[in-house]
C-alpha cells in the first residue's frame, strides 16, 4: 500500500538518540531513546516513577529540552512548543480566574486569532458538548469535581485540533469510576477523529484499552525504551468486556512482569551501549509481528531498528 | 443560629459602647467648685473658668462636649476661612487629593516595574539588594531630602506617599509575578500566546490577588504616612488639622480627626478589600 | 503716632472703632487725622524728602552746635544750595521714595502661630499689604525648621523667623548657608519663663540644679535668654540643667506630664499654661532684658535682589502694622482678630493677657504689666551683635566672627529707617544714629563697642 510506504518512510513523530541529564555530576535519567509515532496512532508509556517519561512528553511539546538527540514532528526538529501538539496536563491546568468556556475560548482565539467571538465560542461549544460538559460551560473550575476539569482539559486541548495530542497522566488523579467514564470518552473521540496520542500513564488497564502500541522504560537512571509491545486486541474495545479477552490477560501479565521485574533487570544489567533496540514484542501471538494479527495488523506496524540507523 | 449571633454580637458591642461612654463622662465630669467671689472674680475669668465653674479636667472634653464639637464640624465640613482655616470636608479631601496622586504614581512604576523583576531573574537578582535597602526605611526620613531637592513641601508630601506606597506594591507584583504556576505559563507557551496576551491574561489575573494584597498593604501604609507628613509641612490637609488643633491642645478637635481619619482609613480598605475579593480565585 | 498718617485706618480693617482711642468711630478718626495734615501741608512723600535731607544735614554736620553756627553764617538759602551742590540730595530722595512697579505681588509669607506674628499677621486684615498693592498668602507653618527649610527651598518669599535664625543661617549653622536679611523686628519682650505649680516654693534659680527645660529652637532668643538667666545665676545651662528643643504645643503636654519643669516659651504658651491650671509665670522675658527683640520678618537676600519693589512695599505694610500693634488701644482688637482659627487657634482671652499685661499670673494673683509685649520694628545692629556673642559664648559659633560685619550685613537697618521716614513715623530717627544701641540684659551693661571684653566677662561660657 502507498500509504504505509510513506509512512515506513517518514513517521509523524521521530524520536533518536534521545537523552537527558540534569546535572553534569549525576548520571542521566535516560539516555539513547528512539521511536516514532506514525499518524492516528494511540501510543502509551509506562514506566517507574523517575525514568523519565514525563521529560520525554515534555521534549516532544517543546517545553523541555532534551540533553542530546533530536525529536522531529512532521519533518520539523521540535524546538519549542506549537499548536500543531495539544497537552492534556496532569492536574488539567485550567485558568481558574476563566469560566469552562473562557478557557476553551483562550485556548481557540490563540489558534484562530481572526475569527470573530460568536465562531470562537461556537467552536468551543461543539468541543464541550464532545466531552459532555455543556451544561457547565459558565462555571469555575473550581466549581467543578476533578473529573470535569480533566474533561475541559482535553476539551481545550482537542479545541485547537492539533496534530498530535500530548497527554501526561491525565487521569492519574481521578478516582477509578470516574477515570473509567472519561476513558471511554476518550476512547470514543480518537476513533471518531482519528486523533494521533501520545500517553503517559501509570495504568496497565488503561493502558491496553487505549493504546495501539505501550512502551515500556526500564527504571532511571540510565532508563531506556526496553519494549515496544503491540496491543493484539481488536481496535474496537469496550471497558466493560475487554477483560473477558483471554489475550488481555497474556498482554497485562506481560506488562505486569515488566513493571515488577524485567524493568530492574534491565538497569541491575548496567548503562546502555547505544547499541539495543527495543525488544518488539506480541504477547500472546507467538509468530512476533507481522504474524496473523488480523485486521488490525496494517494499523499497527512496529518499526524496530537499532539506534542511530537512518530512517 | 447566625442570626441570633450576630444579634448577640450587635448587643455585645452596644454594651461595650455604653460602658465606654459612661467610663469617658465619669473621667472628664469637672468637679464642682464654688464660684469665686469679690477680688478673685477677674483672676478666674482670666484663668478662663468664670464659665463652667472649672476648667476641663486634662482638656478631654466629656462625651456631650465631643458630640456637639462632632457635630459642629460634621455640619459645616467644606467651609473656607482663609489659607489657614478649613473645613474638616477641605482637609481631608486635601489628604486624599496627595494621597491619590502619591499612589497613583507609586503604582504606575511599581506595578510594570515589579511586572519586569518577576518575570526575569536577572532583573530580580539586580534589583532585590536595592529593593531590599530602601523599603525599611521610614517614609518620613525622606522628608527632609524631598523638601531640600524638590524645594516644594506640597511636592514633598506627594513624594513621601509614592516612596512608601512604592515598595508593597513593587514587591508583591514581582512576588505575585514570579509565582505564577509553571502550568499555566506552559498552557501560554503550548498555545503559542504572544507576549502581551499573556502578560494581560494570563500573568496578570494569575498574579492579581497578590499584586492587590500590594496595593491594599500600601494604600493602609500611604493613609498612616500622610496624617505625619502632613503634621510635618502644614498647610492643609487632616495631618495640619490635628497638628492645627493639637498647637491649641484642643484634644477634643484631635479626637474627632483622629476618628475621621480611622474612618476614612476604613472605607479605603474595605473598597481594596472589595476589589481583592473580585481577583481572586479559587483553585 | 498721630504723625503716622498711614495709620491702620483702612476701610477694610476688621479693628472696627478708631485705632488711636481719641474718636468715637473709625470715619471720625479719618476726619480729625485728614484735617491735621491739611494744615501741615505735609504727606509722605514730604516727610520723606525731609527726612531724607535732615539726615544728609546731619552728616555733615555730627554737631549741632557747628550746624546752627555755619546755618547762621551763610543764610539757610545758601546752606540748601551749598549742600545740594555737595550731596546728590535729589537722588537720594528719590531713591527712599522707591516705588517702582511691583515684581511680584502674590508673596508667600510663612509665620508660627504665635503672638510674635503679629504684626505680619494683622497687616492681613488691617488691609496694610492691600495698600501696598501685594496679595500676600499668609502660611501657618508648623515649626521653626520648616520655617528655615522652606525659606531655604524658596518656598516662602518671607517669613517670620526667631530674630538669631538669618543669622544662623546666613552662617550656615545647622543648615546649608543662604544668605538672609532682616527687614524689622517683629516684637520685643513678650516672652517668659514658666515653671510648673509643683515648683511654686521654689523660685531661686540656684536650686533648679536638675531641671529639665523646653526652648521652642536651638537659634531662638528663647535659649539665649533662658542660658543667660541660668548662668547668672550660677547655673550651667549645659551641665546643671537640660534644655530641649520642643515645638510650644508639646512643651504644655510636657509639663503636664512632669517630663519637664519647666519652659521659655513663645505667648501665648506661657499664658496658656497658666490657663489651662498647671504651671506659673515665673518672670517675664522684659525682667531679663526689657526691649530683647524676638522674631523678626527677613527674607533672604536673593529675594531682596530680584524683587526690590516688592521688598519694600512688604516693608511699608509690616511697618505700618508694627506702628498700629504698638498702640496699647488696639491689642484687645488685634487679640480678637489674631486668634481666630486661620491665625493663632488660640482662646481668645489668653491672647488678650499676654499682650495687654493684664494677666493671671498663675499663682492667684492678676498682674498688670502694660510693657510685657511691644512691636518696635527697629532693628538694631547691637541686638545682633548681642546675639552673635551670645552663639559664641555657647559654642554655637566656633570660630571668632566680624560680629559688626555680620550685622550690618544682615540686619537692615538703613532700609528700616529709610521706609519709616517714607511713611512719616518718627521712629525714624531713633537715636543712635549709628545703630550701636547700649542696653543692660539683667544688669549687666552691654557695649556693643566691646564685644569681646563683654564675652570675657562671663563666667560660665563654652569659649
Amino acid at each position: 500500500m502507498p500509504n504505509e510506504v510513506l509512512r515506513r518512510s517518514a513517521p509523524f513523530l521521530k524520536i533518536e538518540g534521545l537523552s537527558k541529564r540534569y546535572r553534569d555530576d549525576l548520571p542521566p535519567v535516560f539516555e539513547n531513546i528512539n521511536f516514532r509515532i506514525d499518524r492516528g496512532e494511540f501510543v502509551c508509556i509506562i514506566g517507574h516513577s523517575g525514568c523519565g517519561k514525563s521529560t520525554i512528553l515534555n521534549v516532544v511539546a517543546g517545553l523541555e529540552e532534551a540533553t542530546s538527540g533530536v525529536a522531529v514532528i512532521d519533518n520539523k526538529e521540535i524546538t519549542g512548543p506549537g499548536l500543531d501538539r495539544g497537552v492534556v496536563f496532569q492536574n488539567h491546568s485550567l485558568l481558574p480566574w476563566l469560566t469552562v468556556e473562557q478557557n476553551i475560548a483562550f485556548a481557540v482565539r490563540s489558534r484562530h486569532p481572526d475569527w470573530s467571538r460568536q465562531k470562537v465560542a461556537e467552536h468551543g461549544a461543539r468541543f464541550l458538548e464532545m466531552v459532555g460538559l455543556k451544561g457547565a460551560s459558565r462555571k469555575k473550575p473550581s466549581e467543578l469535581s476533578g473529573g470535569m476539569k480533566q474533561r475541559v482539559g482535553i476539551a481545550r486541548a482537542f479545541a485547537i485540533e492539533p496534530q498530535m495530542l500530548l497527554m501526561d497522566e491525565p487521569f492519574g488523579a481521578l478516582d477509578a469510576l470516574t477515570r473509567g467514564v472519561i476513558q471511554d470518552e476518550l476512547l470514543k473521540i480518537c476513533a471518531a477523529t482519528r486523533q494521533t496520542v501520545f500517553m503517559i500513564t501509570h495504568d496497565v488497564d488503561e493502558a491496553i484499552l487505549l493504546a495501539d502500541k505501550i512502551m515500556l522504560m526500564s527504571n532511571g537512571p540510565h532508563a531506556r525504551l526496553a519494549e515496544i509491545v503491540v496491543n493484539t486486541l481488536p481496535r474496537e474495545r469496550n471497558r466493560e468486556t475487554i477483560h473477558h479477552d483471554p489475550q488481555f490477560y497474556r498482554i497485562r501479565n506481560h506488562l505486569v512482569d515488566f513493571l515488577v521485574r524485567r524493568s530492574k533487570l534491565i538497569q541491575a544489567a548496567g548503562p546502555a551501549t547505544g547499541e539495543e533496540a527495543p525488544v518488539i514484542a506480541t504477547p500472546g501471538v507467538e509468530s512476533g509481528a507481522g504474524g496473523d494479527a488480523g485486521p488490525r495488523a496494517g494499523r499497527v506496524k512496529i518499526v524496530a531498528r537499532g539506534a542511530g540507523s537512518p530512517c | 443560629m447566625t442570626k441570633s449571633l450576630r444579634l448577640r454580637g450587635a448587643v455585645l458591642s452596644l454594651a461595650i459602647l455604653a460602658v465606654f461612654l459612661l467610663t469617658w463622662q465619669i473621667a472628664t465630669t469637672p468637679a464642682k467648685t464654688t464660684a469665686p467671689s469679690g477680688a478673685d472674680r477677674e483672676y478666674a475669668e482670666l484663668m478662663g473658668n468664670s464659665a463652667t465653674g472649672a476648667a476641663l479636667a486634662n482638656g478631654v472634653p466629656t462625651p456631650a462636649q465631643f458630640a456637639s464639637l462632632a457635630w459642629k464640624q460634621l455640619s459645616d465640613p467644606f467651609y473656607d476661612r482663609g489659607p489657614n482655616d478649613k473645613g474638616i470636608g477641605v482637609q481631608l479631601a486635601y489628604s486624599l487629593g496627595r494621597v491619590a496622586l502619591g499612589y497613583a504614581i507609586a503604582a504606575l512604576i511599581a506595578i510594570p516595574l515589579g511586572f519586569f523583576i518577576g518575570m526575569s531573574p536577572l532583573l530580580y537578582a539586580a534589583l532585590d539588594p536595592y529593593i531590599q535597602l530602601l523599603k525599611p526605611i521610614s517614609p518620613l526620613a525622606w522628608m527632609p531630602i524631598a523638601l531640600y531637592t524638590i524645594k516644594d513641601s506640597a511636592t514633598s508630601a506627594i513624594f513621601v506617599i509614592f516612596i512608601c506606597s512604592v515598595w508593597p506594591m513593587l514587591i508583591n507584583t514581582a512576588f505575585g509575578v514570579a509565582g505564577v504556576r509553571k502550568d499555566w505559563l506552559n498552557v501560554a507557551r503550548t498555545l503559542e500566546v504572544g507576549p502581551l496576551r499573556k502578560a494581560f491574561l494570563v500573568i496578570l489575573p494569575a498574579a492579581a490577588p497578590t499584586i492587590i494584597t500590594g496595593m491594599r498593604i500600601s494604600m493602609g501604609i500611604a493613609w498612616l504616612v500622610i496624617v505625619a507628613a502632613e503634621m510635618l509641612i502644614g498647610g492643609t490637609g487632616i495631618g495640619y488639622f490635628v497638628w492645627n488643633q493639637w498647637n491649641n491642645l484642643s484634644l477634643g478637635n484631635v479626637i474627632f480627626a483622629v476618628l475621621m481619619i480611622g474612618v476614612i482609613g476604613m472605607l479605603l480598605d474595605s473598597l481594596f478589600a472589595n476589589l481583592q475579593k473580585k481577583v481572586t480565585y479559587a483553585e | 503716632m498721630s504723625e503716622n498718617f498711614y495709620s491702620p485706618y483702612s476701610q477694610r480693617s476688621t479693628l472696627g472703632g478708631c485705632g488711636c482711642g481719641k474718636h468715637e468711630s473709625l470715619a471720625a478718626h479719618d476726619a480729625a487725622a485728614e484735617r491735621e495734615r491739611l494744615s501741615r501741608g505735609l504727606d509722605a512723600e514730604t516727610l520723606s524728602r525731609d527726612f531724607v535731607e535732615a539726615a544728609a544735614v546731619r552728616a555733615l554736620f555730627p554737631n549741632d552746635v557747628t550746624r546752627r553756627r555755619f546755618l547762621t553764617a551763610v543764610g539757610a538759602s545758601t546752606a540748601m544750595a551749598a549742600i545740594a551742590s555737595v550731596l546728590p540730595l535729589q537722588q537720594m530722595q528719590a531713591m527712599a521714595e522707591e516705588k517702582g512697579p511691583l515684581e511680584k505681588t502674590d508673596v508667600k509669607i510663612g509665620f508660627i502661630p504665635i503672638n510674635c506674628a503679629t504684626p505680619l499677621i494683622m497687616a492681613d486684615p488691617m488691609g496694610f499689604y492691600k495698600q501696598q498693592g501685594l496679595s500676600p498668602t499668609l502660611k501657618k507653618t508648623a515649626g521653626w525648621a520648616l520655617v528655615r527649610d522652606q525659606m531655604l527651598n524658596g518656598e516662602l518669599d518671607a517669613s517670620h523667623f526667631l530674630a538669631p535664625m538669618p543669622l544662623a543661617i546666613s552662617m550656615g549653622l545647622g543648615s546649608a548657608a543662604q544668605p538672609m536679611r532682616v527687614a524689622t523686628i517683629q516684637n520685643i519682650n513678650g516672652q517668659a519663663i514658666t515653671l510648673a505649680l509643683k515648683h511654686k516654693g521654689n523660685r531661686d534659680p540656684r536650686n533648679w540644679k536638675g531641671f529639665k527645660f523646653a526652648i521652642p529652637f536651638e537659634y531662638s532668643m528663647h535659649n539665649f535668654l533662658l542660658r543667660y538667666y541660668l548662668a547668672e545665676h550660677g547655673i550651667d545651662p549645659d551641665r546643671d540643667v537640660q534644655l530641649r528643643v520642643t515645638p510650644p504645643a508639646e512643651m504644655i503636654a510636657n509639663l503636664r506630664a512632669g517630663n519637664i519643669d519647666g519652659f521659655f516659651g513663645p505667648e501665648p504658651f506661657n499664658q496658656r499654661a497658666v490657663y489651662d491650671g498647671i504651671a506659673f509665670i515665673h518672670v517675664l522675658s522684659k525682667d531679663i532684658w526689657d526691649g530683647h527683640p524676638c522674631c523678626a520678618f527677613g527674607v533672604s537676600e536673593a529675594f531682596v535682589a530680584q524683587n526690590p519693589n516688592t521688598f519694600a512695599a512688604l516693608y511699608r505694610a509690616i511697618l505700618n502694622a508694627a506702628a498700629a500693634a504698638n498702640d496699647p488701644a488696639n491689642l484687645p482688637a488685634i487679640a480678637a482678630a489674631i486668634s481666630t482659627p486661620n491665625y493663632l487657634n488660640q482662646p481668645e482671652i489668653v491672647i488678650r493677657q499676654a499682650l495687654t499685661g493684664r494677666y493671671a499670673d498663675g499663682l492667684g494673683n492678676v498682674q498688670n504689666v502694660p510693657d510685657r509685649a511691644g512691636f518696635d520694628p527697629m532693628p538694631w545692629y547691637s541686638m545682633a551683635t548681642w546675639m552673635l556673642t551670645q552663639m559664641r559664648r555657647w559654642g554655637y559659633v566656633k570660630d571668632d566672627v566680624n560680629f559688626d560685619a555680620l550685622a550690618e550685613q544682615i540686619f537692615l537697618m538703613t532700609d528700616a529707617r529709610k521706609h519709616m521716614a517714607a511713611l512719616g513715623q518718627k521712629e525714624a530717627v531713633a537715636e543712635p544714629a549709628s545703630g550701636y544701641k547700649s542696653f543692660s540684659v539683667m544688669g549687666r551693661p552691654f557695649d556693643p563697642a566691646q564685644p569681646k571684653a563683654y564675652l570675657d566677662g562671663f563666667a560660665i561660657k563654652r569659649s
